[in-house]
Protein backbone atom coordinates (compact mmCIF):
# COMPACT_ATOMS: atom_id res chain seq x y z
CA UNK A 1 0.00 0.00 0.00
CA UNK A 2 2.65 2.39 1.11
CA UNK A 3 4.81 1.69 -1.92
CA UNK A 4 1.89 2.14 -4.27
CA UNK A 5 1.06 5.43 -2.64
CA UNK A 6 4.62 6.59 -2.95
CA UNK A 7 4.87 5.64 -6.61
CA UNK A 8 1.66 7.41 -7.31
CA UNK A 9 2.97 10.48 -5.57
CA UNK A 10 6.15 10.45 -7.61
CA UNK A 11 4.18 10.09 -10.81
CA UNK A 12 2.13 13.09 -9.82
CA UNK A 13 5.27 15.05 -9.17
CA UNK A 14 6.77 14.15 -12.55
CA UNK A 15 3.52 15.10 -14.17
CA UNK A 16 3.50 18.40 -12.28
CA UNK A 17 7.03 19.16 -13.47
CA UNK A 18 6.06 18.45 -17.05
CA UNK A 19 3.09 20.77 -16.68
CA UNK A 20 5.37 23.46 -15.19
CA UNK A 21 3.23 23.51 -12.09
CA UNK A 22 4.44 26.58 -10.22
CA UNK A 23 3.96 25.19 -6.72
CA UNK A 24 5.98 22.06 -7.43
CA UNK A 25 8.73 23.91 -9.28
CA UNK A 26 8.96 26.48 -6.52
CA UNK A 27 9.17 23.86 -3.81
CA UNK A 28 11.99 22.03 -5.59
CA UNK A 29 13.74 25.31 -6.36
CA UNK A 30 13.55 26.68 -2.83
CA UNK A 31 14.42 23.45 -1.09
CA UNK A 32 17.61 22.90 -3.04
CA UNK A 33 19.07 26.35 -3.49
CA UNK A 34 20.61 26.76 -0.01
CA UNK A 35 22.74 23.63 -0.40
CA UNK A 36 24.09 24.74 -3.73
CA UNK A 37 24.74 28.25 -2.53
CA UNK A 38 26.77 26.81 0.35
CA UNK A 39 28.69 24.61 -2.06
CA UNK A 40 29.60 27.48 -4.38
CA UNK A 41 30.38 29.92 -1.59
CA UNK A 42 32.65 27.42 0.11
CA UNK A 43 34.50 26.86 -3.13
CA UNK A 44 35.63 30.25 -4.29
CA UNK A 45 32.28 31.39 -5.66
CA UNK A 46 29.87 34.23 -5.09
CA UNK A 47 26.11 34.37 -4.63
CA UNK A 48 25.68 35.56 -8.22
CA UNK A 49 27.61 32.54 -9.48
CA UNK A 50 25.59 30.29 -7.22
CA UNK A 51 22.35 31.57 -8.71
CA UNK A 52 23.52 31.16 -12.32
CA UNK A 53 24.91 27.69 -11.81
CA UNK A 54 21.85 26.61 -9.92
CA UNK A 55 19.41 27.87 -12.52
CA UNK A 56 21.35 26.22 -15.32
CA UNK A 57 21.30 22.96 -13.42
CA UNK A 58 17.59 23.38 -12.71
CA UNK A 59 16.84 23.87 -16.41
CA UNK A 60 18.88 20.80 -17.29
CA UNK A 61 17.04 18.66 -14.74
CA UNK A 62 13.69 19.98 -15.88
CA UNK A 63 14.54 19.24 -19.48
CA UNK A 64 15.71 15.71 -18.73
CA UNK A 65 12.58 15.00 -16.71
CA UNK A 66 10.42 16.33 -19.52
CA UNK A 67 12.14 14.12 -22.06
CA UNK A 68 12.09 11.09 -19.75
CA UNK A 69 15.86 10.95 -19.86
CA UNK A 70 15.81 11.10 -16.11
CA UNK A 71 13.00 9.28 -14.35
CA UNK A 72 13.06 10.20 -10.68
CA UNK A 73 12.13 7.57 -8.12
CA UNK A 74 11.24 10.17 -5.51
CA UNK A 75 11.59 13.83 -4.80
CA UNK A 76 14.85 13.21 -3.01
CA UNK A 77 16.32 11.59 -6.11
CA UNK A 78 15.51 14.81 -7.98
CA UNK A 79 17.24 16.77 -5.25
CA UNK A 80 20.33 14.60 -5.48
CA UNK A 81 20.41 14.79 -9.26
CA UNK A 82 20.07 18.56 -9.15
CA UNK A 83 22.91 18.81 -6.67
CA UNK A 84 25.20 16.59 -8.74
CA UNK A 85 24.61 18.57 -11.91
CA UNK A 86 25.12 21.89 -10.16
CA UNK A 87 28.30 20.57 -8.59
CA UNK A 88 29.64 19.35 -11.94
CA UNK A 89 28.80 22.67 -13.53
CA UNK A 90 30.56 24.55 -10.80
CA UNK A 91 33.61 22.36 -11.22
CA UNK A 92 33.57 23.10 -14.94
CA UNK A 93 33.65 26.80 -14.10
CA UNK A 94 36.51 26.28 -11.68
CA UNK A 95 38.45 24.35 -14.31
CA UNK A 96 37.82 26.93 -16.99
CA UNK A 97 40.61 29.28 -18.01
CA UNK A 98 39.39 32.43 -16.36
CA UNK A 99 39.10 30.70 -13.07
CA UNK A 100 42.20 28.55 -13.08
CA UNK A 101 44.43 31.55 -12.69
CA UNK A 102 42.95 32.39 -9.35
CA UNK A 103 42.97 28.94 -7.85
CA UNK A 104 45.94 27.07 -6.57
CA UNK A 105 46.62 23.61 -7.90
CA UNK A 106 46.28 21.91 -4.55
CA UNK A 107 42.71 23.04 -4.27
CA UNK A 108 41.85 21.70 -7.68
CA UNK A 109 42.66 18.09 -6.89
CA UNK A 110 40.00 18.25 -4.25
CA UNK A 111 37.34 18.53 -6.90
CA UNK A 112 38.15 15.48 -8.99
CA UNK A 113 34.98 13.73 -9.96
CA UNK A 114 34.38 10.12 -10.64
CA UNK A 115 33.53 8.98 -14.13
CA UNK A 116 30.20 7.49 -13.22
CA UNK A 117 28.92 10.87 -12.16
CA UNK A 118 29.55 12.23 -15.60
CA UNK A 119 26.71 10.57 -17.38
CA UNK A 120 26.99 13.00 -20.24
CA UNK A 121 23.34 13.90 -20.37
CA UNK A 122 23.31 16.58 -17.77
CA UNK A 123 23.54 19.78 -19.67
CA UNK A 124 22.92 19.37 -23.36
CA UNK A 125 20.03 21.81 -23.19
CA UNK A 126 22.02 25.01 -22.98
CA UNK A 127 24.71 24.04 -25.40
CA UNK A 128 22.40 24.29 -28.38
CA UNK A 129 23.13 27.59 -30.08
CA UNK A 130 19.77 27.73 -31.87
CA UNK A 131 17.92 27.13 -28.67
CA UNK A 132 19.89 29.89 -27.06
CA UNK A 133 18.87 32.23 -29.89
CA UNK A 134 15.21 31.39 -29.38
CA UNK A 135 15.49 31.91 -25.64
CA UNK A 136 17.14 35.24 -26.16
CA UNK A 137 14.53 36.27 -28.70
CA UNK A 138 11.70 35.30 -26.41
CA UNK A 139 13.26 37.35 -23.67
CA UNK A 140 13.13 40.41 -25.91
CA UNK A 141 9.75 39.78 -27.45
CA UNK A 142 7.06 42.43 -26.91
CA UNK A 143 4.83 41.98 -23.89
CA UNK A 144 1.64 41.07 -25.72
CA UNK A 145 3.18 38.27 -27.75
CA UNK A 146 5.28 37.12 -24.87
CA UNK A 147 2.33 36.76 -22.59
CA UNK A 148 0.32 34.95 -25.25
CA UNK A 149 3.05 32.45 -26.09
CA UNK A 150 3.76 31.94 -22.42
CA UNK A 151 0.16 30.98 -21.80
CA UNK A 152 0.26 28.44 -24.60
CA UNK A 153 3.64 26.87 -24.14
CA UNK A 154 4.61 27.36 -20.53
CA UNK A 155 1.34 27.50 -18.66
CA UNK A 156 -0.09 25.04 -21.19
CA UNK A 157 -3.51 26.60 -21.11
CA UNK A 158 -6.09 25.45 -23.62
CA UNK A 159 -6.89 27.40 -26.75
CA UNK A 160 -10.41 27.83 -25.42
CA UNK A 161 -9.40 29.44 -22.14
CA UNK A 162 -6.81 31.70 -23.77
CA UNK A 163 -9.32 32.86 -26.37
CA UNK A 164 -11.73 33.61 -23.59
CA UNK A 165 -9.12 35.64 -21.69
CA UNK A 166 -8.36 37.65 -24.80
CA UNK A 167 -12.04 37.98 -25.63
CA UNK A 168 -11.39 36.68 -29.11
CA UNK A 169 -12.73 33.77 -31.07
CA UNK A 170 -10.49 30.78 -31.45
CA UNK A 171 -9.61 31.47 -35.11
CA UNK A 172 -8.30 34.94 -34.29
CA UNK A 173 -6.39 33.61 -31.30
CA UNK A 174 -4.71 30.98 -33.45
CA UNK A 175 -3.80 33.58 -36.01
CA UNK A 176 -2.41 35.82 -33.31
CA UNK A 177 -0.31 33.00 -32.00
CA UNK A 178 1.03 32.31 -35.48
CA UNK A 179 1.97 35.94 -35.98
CA UNK A 180 3.69 36.03 -32.59
CA UNK A 181 5.71 32.98 -33.59
CA UNK A 182 6.81 34.74 -36.75
CA UNK A 183 7.82 37.79 -34.78
CA UNK A 184 9.79 35.66 -32.38
CA UNK A 185 11.56 33.95 -35.23
CA UNK A 186 12.42 37.25 -36.85
CA UNK A 187 14.15 38.40 -33.67
CA UNK A 188 15.95 35.08 -33.34
CA UNK A 189 17.21 35.32 -36.93
CA UNK A 190 18.37 38.92 -36.56
CA UNK A 191 20.67 37.77 -33.79
CA UNK A 192 22.76 35.80 -36.21
CA UNK B 1 15.60 28.36 -39.08
CA UNK B 2 13.06 29.69 -41.47
CA UNK B 3 9.47 30.03 -40.49
CA UNK B 4 8.60 32.47 -43.26
CA UNK B 5 7.78 29.80 -45.74
CA UNK B 6 5.58 27.96 -43.29
CA UNK B 7 1.90 28.75 -43.47
CA UNK B 8 -0.23 28.95 -40.39
CA UNK B 9 -1.87 25.67 -41.32
CA UNK B 10 1.45 23.93 -41.74
CA UNK B 11 2.73 25.37 -38.49
CA UNK B 12 -0.31 24.13 -36.64
CA UNK B 13 -0.01 20.69 -38.14
CA UNK B 14 3.63 20.41 -37.07
CA UNK B 15 2.71 21.63 -33.63
CA UNK B 16 -0.06 19.06 -33.38
CA UNK B 17 2.43 16.39 -34.42
CA UNK B 18 4.91 17.45 -31.74
CA UNK B 19 2.18 17.35 -29.12
CA UNK B 20 0.95 13.93 -30.27
CA UNK B 21 -2.39 15.35 -31.30
CA UNK B 22 -2.61 14.15 -34.91
CA UNK B 23 -5.25 11.64 -35.89
CA UNK B 24 -4.09 8.24 -37.10
CA UNK B 25 -4.49 9.04 -40.79
CA UNK B 26 -2.90 12.48 -40.47
CA UNK B 27 -0.01 10.93 -38.59
CA UNK B 28 0.63 8.48 -41.41
CA UNK B 29 0.65 11.26 -43.99
CA UNK B 30 2.89 13.34 -41.77
CA UNK B 31 5.41 10.55 -41.21
CA UNK B 32 5.47 9.91 -44.92
CA UNK B 33 6.35 13.55 -45.53
CA UNK B 34 9.05 13.38 -42.85
CA UNK B 35 10.71 10.57 -44.76
CA UNK B 36 10.25 11.75 -48.31
CA UNK B 37 9.96 15.50 -48.43
CA UNK B 38 13.29 17.20 -48.56
CA UNK B 39 13.87 19.70 -45.76
CA UNK B 40 10.66 18.84 -43.96
CA UNK B 41 12.35 17.06 -41.08
CA UNK B 42 14.58 20.10 -40.49
CA UNK B 43 11.52 22.30 -40.46
CA UNK B 44 9.94 20.12 -37.80
CA UNK B 45 13.14 20.13 -35.76
CA UNK B 46 13.26 23.92 -35.97
CA UNK B 47 9.77 24.31 -34.65
CA UNK B 48 10.52 21.88 -31.89
CA UNK B 49 13.51 24.01 -30.93
CA UNK B 50 11.39 27.16 -30.96
CA UNK B 51 8.77 25.59 -28.69
CA UNK B 52 11.41 24.28 -26.31
CA UNK B 53 13.15 27.66 -26.31
CA UNK B 54 9.97 29.51 -25.38
CA UNK B 55 9.27 27.10 -22.57
CA UNK B 56 12.85 27.17 -21.30
CA UNK B 57 13.04 30.96 -21.30
CA UNK B 58 9.65 31.26 -19.62
CA UNK B 59 10.88 28.88 -16.95
CA UNK B 60 14.07 30.83 -16.53
CA UNK B 61 12.10 34.01 -15.90
CA UNK B 62 9.91 32.12 -13.47
CA UNK B 63 13.01 30.92 -11.63
CA UNK B 64 14.18 34.51 -11.33
CA UNK B 65 10.92 35.36 -9.61
CA UNK B 66 11.34 32.41 -7.23
CA UNK B 67 14.82 33.64 -6.55
CA UNK B 68 13.74 37.16 -5.76
CA UNK B 69 11.22 35.89 -3.24
CA UNK B 70 13.84 33.57 -1.85
CA UNK B 71 16.24 36.40 -1.14
CA UNK B 72 13.56 38.64 0.33
CA UNK B 73 12.40 35.85 2.62
CA UNK B 74 16.05 35.19 3.28
CA UNK B 75 16.49 31.50 2.83
CA UNK B 76 13.06 30.55 4.08
CA UNK B 77 12.38 27.20 2.56
CA UNK B 78 8.88 25.92 2.15
CA UNK B 79 8.41 23.21 4.71
CA UNK B 80 6.43 20.16 3.70
CA UNK B 81 3.21 20.18 5.61
CA UNK B 82 4.05 17.13 7.76
CA UNK B 83 7.20 18.88 8.91
CA UNK B 84 5.31 21.83 10.32
CA UNK B 85 4.05 19.77 13.19
CA UNK B 86 7.39 18.30 14.09
CA UNK B 87 8.91 21.74 13.88
CA UNK B 88 6.45 22.96 16.46
CA UNK B 89 7.23 19.92 18.54
CA UNK B 90 10.90 20.66 18.27
CA UNK B 91 10.29 24.21 19.47
CA UNK B 92 8.41 22.88 22.45
CA UNK B 93 11.15 20.34 23.04
CA UNK B 94 13.79 23.06 22.96
CA UNK B 95 11.77 25.19 25.37
CA UNK B 96 11.27 22.24 27.65
CA UNK B 97 14.96 21.39 27.48
CA UNK B 98 15.82 24.95 28.45
CA UNK B 99 13.49 24.89 31.42
CA UNK B 100 14.83 21.54 32.56
CA UNK B 101 18.38 22.72 32.02
CA UNK B 102 17.77 25.87 34.07
CA UNK B 103 15.99 23.92 36.75
CA UNK B 104 18.62 21.28 37.04
CA UNK B 105 21.57 23.63 36.96
CA UNK B 106 21.77 23.66 40.69
CA UNK B 107 21.42 19.91 40.86
CA UNK B 108 24.05 19.26 38.21
CA UNK B 109 26.56 21.35 40.07
CA UNK B 110 26.48 18.86 42.87
CA UNK B 111 26.69 15.72 40.80
CA UNK B 112 30.31 15.05 40.08
CA UNK B 113 29.91 12.49 37.29
CA UNK B 114 27.49 14.73 35.49
CA UNK B 115 29.81 17.63 36.03
CA UNK B 116 32.81 15.81 34.65
CA UNK B 117 30.81 14.67 31.68
CA UNK B 118 29.72 18.22 30.98
CA UNK B 119 33.31 19.42 31.28
CA UNK B 120 34.70 16.84 28.92
CA UNK B 121 31.94 16.12 26.49
CA UNK B 122 31.90 17.96 23.19
CA UNK B 123 30.14 16.39 20.21
CA UNK B 124 32.39 14.89 17.56
CA UNK B 125 32.93 17.69 15.02
CA UNK B 126 31.89 15.42 12.14
CA UNK B 127 33.46 14.86 8.76
CA UNK B 128 34.21 17.68 6.32
CA UNK B 129 31.36 18.05 3.87
CA UNK B 130 32.94 20.25 1.24
CA UNK B 131 32.66 18.57 -2.13
CA UNK B 132 33.62 15.21 -0.73
CA UNK B 133 32.53 12.02 -2.41
CA UNK B 134 29.06 13.00 -3.41
CA UNK B 135 28.29 9.55 -4.70
CA UNK B 136 26.97 9.29 -1.18
CA UNK B 137 25.29 12.66 -0.89
CA UNK B 138 22.63 11.41 1.49
CA UNK B 139 25.27 10.54 4.03
CA UNK B 140 26.88 13.96 3.69
CA UNK B 141 23.59 15.75 3.70
CA UNK B 142 22.90 14.10 7.04
CA UNK B 143 26.40 15.15 8.10
CA UNK B 144 25.42 18.75 7.44
CA UNK B 145 22.32 18.31 9.62
CA UNK B 146 24.47 16.75 12.31
CA UNK B 147 26.88 19.66 12.28
CA UNK B 148 24.00 22.08 12.54
CA UNK B 149 22.81 20.25 15.63
CA UNK B 150 19.83 18.65 13.92
CA UNK B 151 20.71 15.27 15.35
CA UNK B 152 17.32 13.69 14.82
CA UNK B 153 17.36 14.54 11.11
CA UNK B 154 20.83 13.08 10.74
CA UNK B 155 19.82 9.97 12.65
CA UNK B 156 16.87 9.37 10.39
CA UNK B 157 19.14 9.08 7.34
CA UNK B 158 21.97 7.24 9.00
CA UNK B 159 19.95 4.60 10.82
CA UNK B 160 18.22 3.93 7.54
CA UNK B 161 21.54 3.47 5.75
CA UNK B 162 22.73 1.30 8.59
CA UNK B 163 20.02 -1.22 7.79
CA UNK B 164 21.90 -2.29 4.70
CA UNK B 165 25.37 -1.77 6.10
CA UNK B 166 25.15 -3.16 9.59
CA UNK B 167 28.90 -3.28 10.18
CA UNK B 168 29.90 0.00 8.60
CA UNK B 169 32.10 1.62 11.23
CA UNK B 170 31.61 5.18 9.98
CA UNK B 171 27.83 4.86 10.16
CA UNK B 172 27.92 3.15 13.55
CA UNK B 173 30.24 5.78 14.87
CA UNK B 174 28.17 8.74 13.73
CA UNK B 175 24.87 7.21 14.75
CA UNK B 176 26.46 6.74 18.17
CA UNK B 177 27.79 10.30 18.15
CA UNK B 178 24.45 11.76 17.15
CA UNK B 179 22.60 9.79 19.83
CA UNK B 180 25.12 10.92 22.41
CA UNK B 181 24.75 14.52 21.29
CA UNK B 182 21.01 14.02 21.48
CA UNK B 183 21.43 12.91 25.12
CA UNK B 184 20.58 9.30 24.49
CA UNK B 185 23.66 7.81 26.10
CA UNK B 186 22.29 4.34 26.65
CA UNK B 187 21.26 3.98 23.03
CA UNK B 188 24.56 5.43 21.84
CA UNK B 189 26.58 2.83 23.72
CA UNK B 190 25.60 -0.16 21.57
CA UNK B 191 26.54 1.63 18.34
CA UNK B 192 29.84 2.84 19.70
CA UNK B 193 30.63 -0.65 20.93
CA UNK B 194 30.11 -1.91 17.39
CA UNK B 195 32.89 0.43 16.34
CA UNK B 196 35.16 -0.40 19.27
CA UNK B 197 34.99 -4.06 18.29
CA UNK B 198 36.49 -3.34 14.90
CA UNK B 199 40.24 -3.42 15.22
CA UNK B 200 41.01 -1.54 12.05
CA UNK B 201 38.50 1.24 12.35
CA UNK B 202 39.94 4.74 12.24
CA UNK B 203 37.23 5.70 14.70
CA UNK B 204 38.33 3.20 17.30
CA UNK B 205 40.09 5.61 19.63
CA UNK B 206 37.25 8.12 19.34
CA UNK B 207 34.76 5.34 20.06
CA UNK B 208 36.64 4.33 23.22
CA UNK B 209 36.69 7.89 24.45
CA UNK B 210 33.01 8.53 23.83
CA UNK B 211 32.08 5.15 25.32
CA UNK B 212 33.95 6.21 28.44
CA UNK B 213 31.94 9.41 28.53
CA UNK B 214 28.64 7.65 27.87
CA UNK B 215 29.19 5.22 30.73
CA UNK B 216 30.24 8.08 32.97
CA UNK B 217 27.00 9.86 32.18
CA UNK B 218 25.18 6.66 33.13
CA UNK B 219 27.05 6.64 36.44
CA UNK B 220 28.92 3.46 35.55
CA UNK B 221 32.36 4.57 36.65
CA UNK B 222 34.05 1.18 36.26
CA UNK B 223 33.03 0.71 32.64
CA UNK B 224 33.91 4.32 31.96
CA UNK B 225 37.43 3.83 33.25
CA UNK B 226 37.83 0.59 31.31
CA UNK B 227 37.09 2.33 28.02
CA UNK B 228 38.99 5.51 28.75
CA UNK B 229 42.11 3.45 29.38
CA UNK B 230 41.87 2.01 25.89
CA UNK B 231 41.73 5.39 24.17
CA UNK B 232 45.02 7.10 23.32
CA UNK B 233 43.54 10.59 23.52
CA UNK B 234 45.15 12.92 26.04
CA UNK B 235 41.74 14.15 27.09
CA UNK B 236 40.87 10.52 27.87
CA UNK B 237 43.88 10.33 30.14
CA UNK B 238 43.03 13.65 31.79
CA UNK B 239 39.54 12.47 32.52
CA UNK B 240 40.86 9.18 33.84
CA UNK B 241 43.07 11.06 36.29
CA UNK B 242 40.07 12.93 37.64
CA UNK B 243 38.12 9.73 38.05
CA UNK B 244 40.84 8.01 40.03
Amino acid sequence: MREAYKTNNTLQMVDAIKRNDAITLKRIYNNNYPKIETLVLKNNGTKAYAKDIYQEAFLAVWQNVKQDKFIPQSESSINGYLYTIAKNKWMDVLRSQGYKKTIIASQMSYFEIKDEENNGMDDDILKDKRLEDVMHAFKNLGDACKSLLRKFYFEKKSMKSIAKELQLDSASTRNKKYRCMKKLKDIALSNN
Amino acid sequence: MDLNNITQEEFERIEAYLNNLLSKEDLLIFENRLQNEKGFATKVEDIKTVLTGIEAQALKEQLDRFHEELSTNDKDTIPFSPKVKSFQLRKIAVAAALIIAAGSFWFLNRNSNEQLYADFYAPDPGLPTTMSSTDNYEFYEAMVSYKQGHYKDALKTWTNELKTEIDNDTLNYFVGSALLADKKESEAISYLENVAKQDHSIFKSDAFYYLGLAYLKNNNKEKAKEYLQKSDFTKAKDLLKKLN
